[in-house]
């Protein structure tokens, strides 16, 4: 040690005695030889099953498998969706995900792990390597591959509410006002990034998919009604207004159980239930 | 490319749109919204308010029914009769149309609807039977409370 220091002493001497202004460089602590050369804390593998659901469509005759893969925990980050791309990376590059931005922003990794719907992002890996970890696409979806659910219905039911500011009187100038107490009515229900993890949690959706808009497009929908600015509410409630396309809720509360936001659609169907009732 | 679409028809009209059992539900392209079933308000919010009124009606009229005896008043055991039967012909009526919707079981959903219908009202005329001939319905579970 006293051998690299006093070398590193010298050339730093020698530099500013040929009066070069070469910066004097100082190495921290914990980047000397001796440091470098310490022995890395050799963790024992943590090796932990993921059972993955594998459907691919270019064999359609194939049934649908659950396929094994061992993963070490402690060369994976905390997350299922670390594992999923460890998986993709290292073991088997045909496994197909939605994913993203990692963070709970974008709602593309929306599946179903261990049986309940989450964001493979959110959802840490139980650290527990006697059990395994079932991970499933969302389910009662059509399936595109592996796990990617066809969520096009899922989109169009969505256009369907027409979720986008209807008013025809916009103000004379400038923008929509809103007071806070109006605003604070959207909290909870602005925030869903339509990951689809609560309708098709839903047995009423499960069963009636075509016709039943499922708890995410019928909180938007009551996202724009209770919406200050806008003027179309009762025509947004009239279309609702039938036994299939909102009744078909029965309170379950899968929905607000699973969601990975933590919101609460079933209490914006339950006001809306309230409001056409009571208008 | 013109894209035929089903939606561009009259979206709720048989034709248009025809149920397969385990295929593809979309109706018209990827870009239609899905359609709406035309607004009415009898199977909408007056059914829901109905429905809800009735539950909660039920509970003091069986809170009646307990604390009087049936055969003194019988207007309360007409009244418990009835709407227990509708209360449970609607809870009945809901499971049909999430399983057994006449869209996806054209014979066996309007067969299970008219049998609803059938035992309901039987169960109403039933029930109208034993309070005017026989004990009545409060009489009757109170007997068998003791018995």
């Amino acid at each position: 040690m006293s051998l690299a220091r006093s070398s590193l002493f010298n050339v730093a001497r020698a530099a500013r005695s040929m009066g070069v202004h070469a910066p004097v460089l100082v190495r921290g602590f914990a980047s000397t030889a001796v440091r470098a050369q310490a022995e890395p804390v050799q963790k024992q593998p943590m090796i932990k099953e993921f059972k993955i659901y594998r459907w691919d469509p270019e064999n359609p005759s194939q049934k649908p498998t659950l396929q094994s893969y061992k993963i070490d925990l402690n060369q994976c980050g905390p997350m299922v969706l670390d594992a999923l791309i460890k998986v993709k990376n290292e073991v088997d590059s045909t496994l197909t995900f939605r994913r993203s931005c990692r963070e709970g922003i974008c709602g593309s990794c929306a599946m179903n792990i261990d049986g309940v719907n989450t964001l493979a992002c959110l959802c840490r890996i139980d650290r527990n390597t006697s059990k395994d970890s079932k991970i499933y696409p969302l389910p009662h979806m059509y399936i595109v591959k592996d796990l990617v659910p066809d969520l096009t219905q899922f989109y169009k039911q969505y256009k369907s509410i027409e979720p986008w500011l209807k008013n025809d009187n916009p103000p004379e100038k400038g923008e929509y006002l809103q007071s806070p107490e109006d605003r604070k009515k959207l909290d909870g229900m602005y925030e869903c990034i339509l990951c689809a993890c609560c309708s098709t949690s839903c047995p009423s959706y499960w069963w009636n998919q075509d016709e039943y808009l499922g708890p995410a497009t019928l909180m938007q929908a009551y996202r724009w009604m209770a919406d200050s600015r806008d003027s179309y509410k009762k025509q947004r409630g009239e279309k609702l207004q039938n036994d299939l396309s909102m009744y078909r809720c029965h309170t379950i509360f899968n929905c607000a159980r699973t969601c990975p936001k933590g919101l609460n659609p079933a209490m914006a169907i339950a006001k809306i239930k309230l409001e056409l009732a009571t208008e | 490319m013109q894209v035929r679409s089903a939606a561009t028809e009259a979206p709720h009209s048989p034709a248009s749109y025809k149920y397969v059992p385990g295929g593809p539900i979309y109706r018209g392209t990827v870009n239609d919204p899905t359609p709406f079933p035309p607004p009415s308000k009898t199977h909408g919010s007056y059914h829901w308010a109905f429905e809800r009124l009735l539950s909660g009606a039920l509970v003091p009229i069986t809170g009646a029914a307990f604390v009087t005896t049936g055969s003194q008043y019988p207007l309360i055991d007409a009244l418990l009769g009835v709407s227990l039967v509708i209360h449970s012909h609607i809870g009945f009526e809901s499971i049909r149309i999430d399983y057994i919707h006449s869209r996806k079981f054209p014979i066996l959903g309007p067969i299970t609807k008219w049998a609803i219908r059938g035992l309901s009202a039987g169960a109403v005329y039933g029930v109208f039977m034993f309070n005017t001939n026989d004990i009545g319905l409060c009489e009757l579970i109170a007997r068998v409370w003791h018995a």
